[in-house]
């Protein structure tokens, strides 16, 4: 640009900066309708190549995860709907809801022992168990998306780590925050005393004993007292998996 | 369940005692040998423990239990885990496993120290039973009780060494149900049997 001199030259600066505003705010206009009509292409294409890979998207969970991951970029949603026309172009609104009563299926199954939590690697391993030879694989990703789709059902599935541990709650409780901290104490080993509780975090005798037997009415520990002379451990059935035999 | 033929009870009977028993998951739980405070966990509990006991009894072919006797050894300890199921516990269990009509309290009226436990139920035994004696043309004959439980004529079928008590009580339920007629002798072994259509 020229360089501009004196007031004549402010003026012109000032009509070109306007101008160049203006052209910036139209540039951005075009730039914003390309790239509308460039997102409005690359749905089409990726609802193109969702159709044609239908297969490996079903068998591959890897290829699964990458194409959703896909799909949220570009603000495409394959499970907003389980009847929207991506979910059935994935196939997969059956997937995730097939595996969402599996997975009912099982933590109602195993309520009885564990008190509505189970590990996610646990879950996993019978959801796999359970599926016919030659299905698809589950990976962690399919468990937590399928669960997400169950909330509407208001039945409490959620996902809780405590410490290393993942766990899939299955029942409409809030996690009290004392069930949390005992459950995270116990996560190495499987099993707490109510001397490791008050050794960890000093709570007073009538706290602990009203957390450990909420806890076990809740059915979320079992107690272990072989003799009554010694302190009763309580182990977590949901964090105990003896080597699996089958 | 019961084999429905003769020659598949053959291959069955042999039953395979040289493998290991499988036990649960549960098993290798050392709460699972205390008898949990919570009702609904117990009833979980005692659903597996029964569950385990008749896999038990029927992999070890065992018919009959001591409660103070039992608790010395497995199923009902767990040497590894250093952990055993207390006598009150085990009668609970009993007690549900008589309820589903898997177990019978004998020895004096009111004390529930010795059981049977019925794997298979005396129905069942009652059927295999007859159906053998009915595909051998041996209805409408008298038998011994001795050689149906250990005659020649018996070896390869499931009923084979089948308890004597057990196998009374099979007879019985044959007899109340107008198959088979019992004919005391001067002992048990003496007992013979005439079994009909």
């Amino acid at each position: 640009m020229r360089k501009a001199v004196g007031i004549g030259g402010l003026r012109r600066q000032e009509a070109e900066r306007r101008a160049l505003s203006q052209k910036g705010t139209e540039l951005a206009q075009r730039e914003i309708e390309k790239l509308r009509e460039q997102i409005t292409v690359m749905k089409s294409n990726l609802e193109d190549f969702v159709r044609v890979h239908q297969r490996e998207i079903r068998n591959d969970p890897v290829f699964r995860v990458q194409v959703q991951r896909m799909c949220q970029l570009i603000g495409v949603d394959p499970l907003a709907s389980r009847k929207g026309y991506m979910a059935e172009l994935l196939g997969v609104g059956d997937f995730y809801c097939e595996l969402g009563i599996q997975i009912i299926d099982i933590c109602v199954g195993t309520r009885s022992v564990n008190g509505g939590l189970i590990e996610l690697d646990e879950l996993r391993r019978r959801l796999i168990q359970r599926r016919l030879k030659g299905s698809e694989p589950i990976v962690e990703d399919d468990i937590r998306r399928a669960i997400s789709q169950l909330k509407p059902l208001k039945s409490g599935y959620k996902i809780i780590d405590f410490g290393k541990r993942k766990m899939v709650q299955s029942v409409a409780r809030e996690m009290n925050s004392d069930f949390s901290t005992v459950l995270t104490l116990a996560q190495y080993t499987n099993k707490f005393t109510k001397e490791d509780i008050r050794l960890a975090w000093n709570w007073d005798l009538d706290r602990i004993h009203a957390c450990v037997n909420d806890m076990l009415c809740l059915g979320i520990i079992w107690i272990d007292d072989p003799d009554d002379c010694c302190e009763p451990e309580y182990w977590v059935p949901a964090f105990f998996h003896s080597n699996p035999s089958s | 369940m019961a084999s429905t033929t003769a020659t598949s009870a053959a291959v069955g009977a042999t039953v395979a005692v040289g493998e290991p028993f499988q036990f649960p998951e549960m098993y290798n739980f050392p709460p699972f040998f205390t008898r949990q405070p919570t009702e609904s966990t117990w009833k979980e509990q005692r659903r597996q423990w029964c569950d385990l006991v008749l896999a038990y009894y029927r992999h070890h072919r065992r018919y009959s239990l001591s409660l103070a006797e039992a608790v010395t050894a497995p199923p009902f300890v767990n040497r590894q885990l250093r952990r055993g199921l207390r006598v009150d516990v085990l009668r609970e269990i009993i007690d549900e496993l008589v309820k589903q009509g898997n177990a019978v309290w004998t020895g004096a009226k009111n004390t529930k120290d010795a059981c049977l436990v019925f794997w298979r139920k005396p129905e069942v035994w009652a059927g295999m039973i007859h159906q053998w004696a009915s595909e051998r043309g041996l209805l409408n004959s008298v038998l011994t009780v001795f050689e149906l439980a250990n005659g020649d004529d018996t070896a390869g079928q499931e009923f084979h060494d089948l308890d004597a008590a057990t196998l009374r009580r099979a007879l019985d339920v044959l007899q109340s149900q107008g198959k088979a007629q019992l004919f005391a002798g001067t002992s048990d072994e003496d007992l013979g049997v005439k079994l009909f259509a």
